[in-house]
C-alpha cells in the first residue's frame, strides 16, 4: 500500500570499534512503501553501513530502526522473512550451479519445496539464466553472477529489497536486464532501497533519494524536487554540487 | 527439517566439487597406509627374516677367522660374500662399488691374538688355583680388532644390531678358545667338549611377551600400527577442505547473507560437522578395509579389528569430532584460503610429528614427550592403540576421551567467539 511508511530510521549513529569518527551520524529517514529509494554518496560515505544496519547485519550504536507493512510494525523474526538483501559481493557458492544455490538459499528463507521450485524456475527464466542453470557459477561472466546474486535476494518475494550496488562491473545488457526486472518487482509492490555510483541509472530508477556524505544525510526527498531546489539539471550535477569534486579514496 | 536437508545437501555438493580436498582426504590415507606399511614391514623383515648381505674379507692366518665366518653363515642371518683377495685398504671402495651395505674385515693376527688372550686367562686361573702349568714362554700377541665397514646411508641402529650379532658370535669363539686352553694346560684337552657344549649351547633364552589384555588377539605389527596412525593423520587433513570452505564463506559474504535470513547459524555449522564426521567415518572404513582385505594380499599382516566394536565406534567418533572442530577453528581464524591451507596442513604435520604418528613418542626426549600431550593426534592415536594393540577397555579410554573432549570444547568455543567477533553469529 503506497503512501505508508515502510522503514523509519531515527537518529541513528554508528561508530565501529577502534574508529576515530562516526560512520553514521544523526541519520533520520523515512522510506515509503513501494518506493524505489536511492541511498547515494561518494566512497566511504556510509551507504553500505546503513544498508548493513537495515538488514540486521550490524547493530546501531544509538538510534532506532523500525519496519512496517501496511502500517503494522514487523517483529525481528518477521523482518528477516520479509526483507531481501543483495550485497555488493558475490555472496553465494561459485562451486555450485545457480539452481543449487537457489535451492539452498530458498530453503533458508523457509520456502516450501514446491514453491521454491516454481520461484527458482521463474527467476532462472526471467533473468536469462535458464541455459546456464546447471553449470558451475565459477565459469560465469560478471553480469551472470550479478543476476544470480539478485535472484537469491528475491527468491522469497520480499516486501523490502536492499540492493548494494547491484550492477557494479556488469555490461550494458546485464545492467539493463537487472534494472528492468527490478522495476517489475517494484511495480508488484516491493519496496526497493538501492545504492549505486551510477548516477544516470539511479536517476532513471529511483523515485526518492538520500544523499549521504561523511556519515550524514545532506539531502533527502523526491528526486525531481531536489534537482529543482538545488538548480541541478541532472542527478550527477546535484551530486557534485552537494558533495564536492575532491577525490574520496 | 527442510532447511537441515538443504544445508546438508549444500555441504555435500561443496565437498563433491572439491576434487583436491577429496583426493587429500581419501587417496592420501590409502597411499600413506600402503607405502609406510610396506616400508616398515620390509625393514622389520630385513632385520628379522631376510638374510643380510655381508661382504667378508678374512685375512686370518689361523683357524678362528674361518670359524667366525662359519658361525655367521650357519646362523642364517647373513648372506656371506667371501672376498679374501681384497686388501683392507681398498675395502671401502669395494664395499661401495659392489653395492653391499656392510663388510667385515678379519685381520691376519685374529687367531693369534685370541689364542694369546686365552693363554693369559688360563695362566691366571691356573696360578690362582695353585695348579702346575706349562711355563714355556710364548709370544704375546695383542687382542685383535675386527673392522666393520658400513655404507654411510645405513641407519646407525641397523649397524649396531649387526655388530651386536657379530659380537655375540665372537663371545662363542672366545669362550671356546679359553676352555680349550685351560683344559690343555691341565692336560685334559680331550675332555673340554662337554663343558664347551654346556656353556655355549645351553644359554638363557628370552621369551617375548606382549603386554596386552588377555582378550586381545591382535599381534603388534606394521599394519596394526600404521593403519590407525595414518587414518588419524588423514582425518585431520580435512582442515584443507573444510577450513578453506569456511574461509570462502566468510570472505565472500555468504555467512553475512545468511545472517539476514530467517535461519539459525547452528543449522549451517551442524551440517558442516555432520558431513565431515561422515567423511571421517568413510576414511576409517576405507583404510580399515584396505588393512583387512588388501594388505594381506600383498604379503603384509592383516589388520585385526578390536572385539569391542562400540568402543571402537566411540573412538572413531570422538577423533572425527576433534578433526572437524580443529578444521572449523582454522577456518574461523584464517584470513585467506592460502592461510587456512598452509597453516592447517603444516600444523597437522607438526601435531602428527609430536603426537607419535611419524615416530613413536617413547623414543622422543622427555620434553617432547611432554609436548605430545598437547597434540590431539596423540590422543586419537592413543585411543586407537588402546583398542588395536592393548585390547583395552572403556576404562582405559577415559583419559583419551577427557583430553579429546577438552580439545573439542576449546576449538568449538574458539570458533564461536571468533565468528561472533566478526558479527557472523
Amino acid at each position: 500500500m503506497a503512501g505508508q511508511v515502510c522503514i523509519e530510521i531515527r537518529d541513528v549513529y554508528k561508530r565501529y570499534k577502534s574508529a576515530q569518527e562516526d560512520s553514521l551520524s544523526q541519520v533520520s529517514l523515512s522510506i515509503m512503501q513501494s518506493d524505489v529509494f536511492g541511498l547515494l554518496g561518494p566512497n566511504g560515505a556510509g551507504k553500505t553501513t546503513l544498508i548493513s544496519i537495515l538488514c540486521g547485519i550490524i547493530p546501531v550504536s544509538t538510534g532506532d530502526v523500525q519496519f512496517f507493512y501496511n502500517g503494522k510494525p514487523y517483529s525481528d523474526r518477521e523482518r528477516k522473512s520479509r526483507i531481501g538483501f543483495v550485497p555488493q559481493e558475490y555472496a553465494f557458492y561459485q562451486e555450485l550451479t545457480p539452481r543449487q544455490n537457489l535451492d539452498y538459499f530458498g530453503a533458508m528463507y523457509n520456502l516450501p519445496p514446491q514453491k521454491l521450485e516454481a520461484r527458482r524456475e521463474h527467476l532462472l527464466e526471467v533473468l536469462g539464466l535458464e541455459k546456464a542453470a546447471d553449470k558451475k557459477i565459477g565459469t560465469f561472466s560478471g553480469g551472470m553472477k550479478r543476476r544470480v546474486n539478485l535472484a537469491i535476494g528475491i527468491i522469497h518475494e520480499p516486501d523490502i529489497l536492499f540492493l548494494d550496488e547491484p550492477t557494479v562491473g556488469v555490461d550494458v545488457q546485464s545492467r539493463n536486464a537487472i534494472i528492468r526486472y527490478l522495476q517489475q518487482v517494484n511495480q508488484a509492490g516491493t519496496t526497493i532501497v538501492y545504492t549505486s555510483h551510477h548516477m544516470s541509472e539511479a536517476e532513471e530508477f529511483c523515485k526518492n533519494i538520500a544523499l549521504i556524505d561523511h556519515g550524514k544525510v545532506i539531502a533527502a526527498g523526491g528526486l525531481q524536487h531536489l534537482k529543482s531546489v538545488h538548480h541541478a539539471g541532472s542527478l550527477q550535477t546535484l551530486f557534485i554540487n552537494l558533495t564536492g569534486e575532491e577525490y574520496r579514496d | 527439517m527442510f532447511k537441515l536437508y538443504a544445508s546438508l545437501r549444500k555441504e555435500l555438493l561443496l565437498l563433491i566439487n572439491d576434487k583436491v580436498g577429496l583426493a587429500l582426504m581419501f587417496l592420501m590415507p590409502l597411499l600413506l597406509v600402503f607405502i609406510i606399511t610396506i616400508i616398515q614391514d620390509s625393514a622389520y623383515k630385513m632385520v628379522n627374516e631376510n638374510q643380510i648381505p655381508l661382504l667378508v674379507v678374512n685375512h686370518d692366518n689361523g683357524k678362528e677367522g674361518g670359524k667366525l665366518v662359519d658361525l655367521l653363515t650357519k646362523s642364517g642371518l647373513f648372506k656371506i660374500d667371501s672376498q679374501n683377495a681384497i686388501p683392507q685398504e681398498s675395502l671401502k671402495s669395494e664395499l661401495l662399488s659392489r653395492g653391499k651395505m656392510i663388510a667385515l674385515y678379519i685381520p691376519a693376527t685374529f687367531s693369534a691374538g685370541l689364542e694369546s688372550n686365552a693363554e693369559d686367562v688360563s695362566t691366571i686361573l691356573m696360578d690362582d688355583l695353585g695348579l702346575e702349568r706349562d711355563t714355556t714362554a710364548r709370544e704375546k700377541v695383542s687382542m685383535p680388532k675386527l673392522s666393520f665397514y658400513n655404507d654411510p646411508v645405513l641407519q646407525e641402529n641397523y649397524s649396531y644390531s649387526v655388530m651386536s650379532v657379530i659380537q655375540s658370535y665372537m663371545s662363542v669363539i672366545e669362550n671356546s678358545l679359553m676352555i680349550d686352553r685351560m683344559y690343555a694346560n691341565m692336560d685334559i684337552a680331550e675332555r673340554s667338549a662337554k663343558l664347551k657344549d654346556k656353556m655355549i649351547s645351553n644359554r638363557v633364552g628370552i621369551d617375548q611377551i606382549v603386554a596386552r589384555n588377555n582378550n586381545s588377539t591382535a599381534i603388534p605389527n606394521s599394519t596394526q600400527h600404521n593403519v590407525p596412525a595414518w587414518t588419524i593423520f588423514a582425518m585431520f587433513f580435512m582442515v584443507v577442505s573444510l577450513g578453506s570452505n569456511i574461509v570462502k564463506e566468510r570472505i565472500n559474504g555468504s555467512f553475512l547473507r545468511l545472517k539476514t535470513m530467517p535461519t539459525t547459524f547452528m543449522v549451517v555449522m551442524f551440517s558442516k560437522m555432520a558431513v565431515y564426521v561422515v567423511v571421517a567415518a568413510l576414511q576409517v572404513a576405507l583404510t580399515f578395509s584396505m588393512g583387512i582385505w588388501i594388505l594381506p594380499k600383498l604379503g603384509l599382516p592383516k589388520l585385526s579389528v578390536p572385539d569391542n566394536v562400540i568402543a571402537t565406534i566411540a573412538v572413531i567418533f570422538i577423533s572425527s569430532m576433534a578433526a572437524v572442530s580443529y578444521a572449523l577453528m582454522i577456518g574461523a581464524f584464517a584470513k585467506t584460503e592460502q592461510q587456512a591451507n598452509g597453516f592447517g596442513a603444516i600444523s597437522i604435520i607438526i601435531f602428527g610429528a609430536i603426537g607419535g604418528i611419524l615416530v613413536p613418542t617413547f623414543v622422543m626426549p622427555g620434553f617432547m614427550q611432554f609436548f605430545s600431550n598437547f597434540s590431539p593426534l596423540h590422543w586419537c592415536l592413543e585411543g586407537f592403540y588402546v583398542l588395536f594393540l592393548k585390547g583395552g577397555s572403556w576404562q582405559d579410554l577415559r583419559t583419551v576421551f577427557a583430553f579429546l573432549g577438552i580439545f573439542i570444547v576449546f576449538c568449538q568455543l574458539g570458533t564461536y567467539f571468533k565468528l561472533r567477533f566478526e558479527r557472523i553469529i
